[in-house]
């Protein structure tokens, strides 16, 4: 809604000061003067500028819509035996985001990026938020940004304007800014914070250990940028901690209890140890 | 968010469903394909509140437009072609709320209300800034649901279909038509103050009685409507400070202004002390 006032303040004004504009004792404006022409031409500027705006909020919501989807698709690993018919289904849907990213590339070409970068920033970190998530559950590393932008290449036909052709078709590329990336990674934590209780709650043993010490990692580089990043870097630094408290928690856990415990009522634990003190401790 | 809470529990508790001692879930179990029902439900009724979301997006947008086209009355001599251009953006509005109703044939309105209610609340402040131009009144809300009635060809089910074409309406509900009729009072009090400045002397008394009696209405309803009410009230308070500010300045101080300099004192007297009256 605040881009909505944006939106009207600007063109508020800039429509006004057209009325405004102009000798005040006439009642009416003369409509050949240049500054009402030069002032019709901004108005064709702004237009199209807040169209394009608008078209790319619209493809930013489906690329959000269509990664959160592939993410609920990729919680599932824990839980069915055939991991690869997942990753492979997954690859399917990534496949089609990229095609609409593609489109953002598109609209965006020859335009300063900047200016529409709050448009599909949203989309964009969570399209990263997926396929970090689809590569480190196949190779249980952290994806690269050159890696995530290698695969956001696009052939597109020409459409140049005047002399400026080039034959044939040309190579059109996104690439995702290192802020986003870093976002996207910061949203990646909570994902694997989940994916670790559920596979506790399923019985695996393994994965809490190995992803506590990937999320420390994570944890410390965050650490690095602390509050010399952009402002969403700290308050995404203060959900990581949360997530990687719950991990240590579970790893704990199952560490430490985890010998008492049937792997059956695992589940049960985790739901309930959260919520209370274990009267273990208050008699102890 | 919460469409992604929902999303989240439907597939997670599927998967934490099941017989814990075994290590994969039996893929023929009643449940679980009851679950794959809940998940083509929730999936198409938010993919059909993801549509609304968009087309009221553009409602609102060109709404706003109409808006901007409907404030340049007060300079230019010429107001029905104003007018008209205007009539012609709001049919084209009609046609995205047409698209709308389309949508909604056969659901639950209220699921869906949230989507669209910003682009319908910018309708109806288009549409009343229109009518009161025109009119000097306030439309009613039986005259703004009276134009939004679309022909569509009939694409029934089974054997309720009715022959031929059948009309869809789409009706607005009575607290965005009060929510809408409270973001006019803004522009209102914007047109009152840029016809001052244009050396209009009539429009700013009309425009004060007006606002007033909306204003008093909406004091009836007071606490006991939806919460948004209770905040616009607010705003509305201020805009008809403004109106009635520029009211006095007219009538006070009017007489000792020349007209080409209204508008400069409007803009500054809002900011600081007068000093004739920190002289007195």
């Amino acid at each position: 809604m605040e881009k909505n006032s944006n939106l009207i303040y600007y063109e508020g004004c800039g429509r006004k000061r057209r009325t405004e504009v102009g000798p005040k004792s006439e009642d009416c404006m003369n409509p050949d003067s240049a500054v009402i022409a030069a002032f019709k031409v901004f108005q064709q500027e702004l237009d199209t500028k807040h169209d394009k705006y608008e078209r790319l909020v619209k493809i930013s919501r489906d690329v959000t819509i269509e990664s959160k989807r592939t993410i609920f698709l990729l919680h599932r690993v824990t839980s069915v035996p055939d991991v690869e018919e997942i990753l492979n289904e997954a690859d399917v849907k990534l496949d089609s985001v990229r095609q609409k990213i593609g489109q953002i590339a598109e609209e965006l070409r020859g335009e300063d990026l900047h200016q529409f970068h709050r448009a599909f920033t949203p989309g964009i970190q969570e399209y990263v938020e997926a396929v970090s998530f689809h590569h480190f559950i196949r190779h249980r590393t952290l994806v690269s940004l050159e890696e995530i932008n290698a695969r956001l290449v696009f052939m597109r036909e020409n459409k140049g304007v005047g002399e400026v052709t080039c034959p044939g078709p040309c190579v059109l590329t996104f690439q995702i800014t290192p802020t986003d990336y870093l976002l996207g990674v910061a949203d990646l934590t909570g994902e694997l914070m989940r994916m670790c209780i559920s596979s506790v709650g399923n019985g695996d043993m393994d994965t809490p250990f190995q992803l506590g010490g990937f999320l420390r990692e994570i944890h410390d580089g965050f650490s690095y940028i602390g509050n010399t990043g952009p402002y969403e870097v700290s308050k995404k630094l203060h959900t990581l901690r949360q997530s990687l408290g719950k991990v240590e928690d579970a790893c704990y856990t199952l560490r430490v209890r985890g010998s008492e415990i049937p792997k059956h009522m695992l589940a049960d634990v985790f739901s309930s140890r959260a919520a209370h003190l274990d009267p273990d401790d208050a008699m102890a």
